[in-house]
């Protein structure tokens, strides 16, 4: 199997607050894996080291065997590691479909023409509509994202997403503010993702979790827990100590 | 693949009526209208040609900054360096030279897009108020550097003597500015066309996703910066021709070309017309300077505080400028269309 995603002795210290330590993990061609962990257990930061946002204090990342530790967010982006946002961070003027126009002319590097006519790009809007079509997004393609409902926000996240043709698809909680009798579609879009590509996701639903992951990853004060199949998860005493505990905590 | 809607059909449930979106243009109809109203004020006002010239130059010149401020987001008062340096290399050329108003247009348009390219890429990684600053500090150098460069410039004198040869070798600026105002009005036009043609590229896309959200931008691979850049320095271009326009229909560029006062005068003209339109810049144009001439005529000393008011009024009861208003009205009559 491709190794897609390879983190390595992954850390990150603030001053002397060490926020992510000795995170090790791969991510291989069709996984789907779920990173859970209670709150403040670092799993945004270790997003963010892993997309570029912030630089990690140690540890080594590739992307598909290419080394991409000190690449920018956006480098990284272009080579295939895409994340959709825990909070729906769209173009708040642009139309459904504008959205997608912009990503896949963006991964075609053809954003700097000037003259031509977005509506003239060859193959542009075939592919634009194919991926309104899979979100079901079509009924809306030509709305302002501002005047959308939540859940079709995130099903854009995600389809905006897949446009960029990722790798490697990082999704932070895709369900989060959805109603549960919305959640439903985000999930479907979840299991139509295609087969070859290596998702992780951010969740705190457990439902969502054992639906979704083939393997989950779990992360407590930094650090990587433990990693296994969804039985040998709720198995582990140590996940019932440090997730649920807390979770108890929480109410 | 199947749809989702398809599948579970249950579209509807997430499914808002969709409000009628904000409209950004009025479609391929403004332009025309521009071109028409430009030829039924040269029969109608056949005195005030040399205003109406003044009128269309300056709307080109707001139109640069329309591209830069409603499409790229970038606040800026020093626009007016790339319309100077515009009209400062025309004449330069055109005295030095060659007078030919294109190769003038040609020089001033290649001049701004230089200099704000240079400046654009030294200064755009700044945001809000900070760049508001540095793009004051660029208008004072450059109005700066034509002071003191007194042999090509004239320095604070100006530059007089710019001669422009006929159009085509055929129309002579007449005395009576007729050719004058007729070139300014088919640069204006033709500046339109392509300016519409930018904004609704690929290149014009990019830049209202920089608008909107930077770093959402560079989330899906893009580079902000570059594309602030190369809009600046499109919007340079613009800025320039329009400098070098004045150039051809007045004969003269002075100091005050550069100057932070007509910097901040076009934005206030293009707040007044409406922004990330295109053809606010021209109704916002033509309504201020239209105002200042009817109002300097008959009371020179108060004219700037009814301007004064006429913006307060604009921006308290039409947030979006006059060209929201009359979007509104054109919208009561079609409701329908989808968009431009």
């Amino acid at each position: 199997m491709t190794k897609l995603l390879e983190v390595e002795g992954l850390s990150k210290n603030f001053g002397g607050l060490q926020v992510s330590s000795d995170i090790t993990m791969t991510l291989n061609a069709g996984d789907r894996c779920a990173l859970i962990g209670p709150n403040g257990a670092g799993k945004t930061t270790f997003v963010n080291l892993v997309t570029g946002v912030i630089p990690p204090s140690a540890g080594t990342i590739r992307l598909d065997g290419r080394d991409i530790t000190r690449l920018s967010a956006a480098e990284r982006v272009r080579l295939g590691l895409i994340r959709s946002f825990q909070v729906a961070r769209l173009f708040k003027s642009m139309t459904v479909r504008e959205h997608l126009e912009l990503a896949v002319l963006q991964r075609d590097r053809r954003t700097f023409r000037l003259f031509a006519s977005v509506a003239k790009v060859a193959g542009l809007a075939d592919e634009v509509a194919g991926l309104l079509d899979g979100m079901g997004l079509t009924p809306v393609a030509h709305t302002a994202v501002g005047s959308l409902a939540y859940g079709q926000q995130r099903l854009l996240e995600i389809a905006l997403a897949l446009a960029m043709k990722p790798k490697v698809l990082i999704l932070d909680e895709p369900a989060a503010g959805v109603p549960h009798s919305e959640s439903q579609r985000i999930l479907d879009a979840i299991d139509r993702l295609p087969k070859d590509l290596a998702v992780l996701m951010i969740e705190h639903d457990m439902d969502l979790v054992f639906r979704f992951a083939s393997s989950i990853v779990v992360l407590a004060q930094g650090r990587l827990l433990c990693s296994g199949t969804a039985k040998e998860i709720v198995a582990d005493p140590r996940v019932r100590e440090v997730y649920l505990g807390s979770r108890a905590d929480a109410h | 693949m199947t749809s989702v809607a398809a599948r579970d059909g249950k579209a509807g449930q997430m499914t808002r009526p969709a409000p009628l979106g904000r409209r950004r243009d009025l479609g391929w109809i403004g332009i025309p209208l521009v071109a028409v109203a430009g030829l039924a004020a040269y029969w109608l006002l056949p005195d005030d040609l040399a205003l109406l010239t003044r009128i269309a130059a300056s709307a080109l010149f707001v139109l640069s900054l329309d591209l830069v401020l409603g499409y790229g987001g970038i606040a800026t008062l020093g626009q007016a360096a790339m319309f100077g340096t515009g009209a400062y290399a025309a004449g330069i050329v055109a005295v030095n030279w060659n007078s030919d108003p294109f190769v003038m247009l040609a020089a001033g348009g290649l001049a701004g897009g230089l200099i704000a390219l240079v400046t654009g890429a030294l200064i755009l990684h700044a945001r809000g108020l900070t760049l508001l600053m540095l793009t004051i500090a660029v208008g004072q150098i450059v109005q700066e550097v034509a002071n003191k460069a007194r042999d090509w410039t004239g320095g604070s004198d100006g530059l007089s003597g710019i001669d422009p040869a006929p159009v085509l070798g055929l129309f002579r600026f007449d005395m009576f500015g007729r050719t004058s105002y007729l070139f300014a009005l088919a640069v204006l036009v033709v500046g339109l066309v392509v300016a519409r043609r930018i904004v609704r590229s690929p290149f014009g896309l990019a830049c209202r996703g920089v608008k909107e959200d930077p770093l959402r931008i560079s989330a899906i691979g893009g580079s902000p910066k570059s594309y602030l850049v190369a809009l600046y320095g499109v919007a340079g271009v613009f800025a320039g021709v329009a400098g070098a326009l004045t150039a051809v229909t007045s004969g003269i560029v002075g100091l005050d070309s550069a100057g932070f006062p007509w910097s901040a005068e076009a934005l206030v003209m293009l707040v007044l017309g409406g922004t990330g339109r295109l053809y606010g810049a021209v109704i916002g144009t033509a309504a201020f300077m239209g105002i200042h001439h009817v109002l300097a005529a008959s009371d020179p000393f108060h004219w700037m505080g009814f301007i004064g008011l006429f913006l307060i009024g604009i921006v308290l009861f039409l947030p979006g400028g006059i060209a929201s208003g009359l979007e509104r009205l054109g919208g009561l009559f079609r409701g329908k269309e989808d968009r431009a």
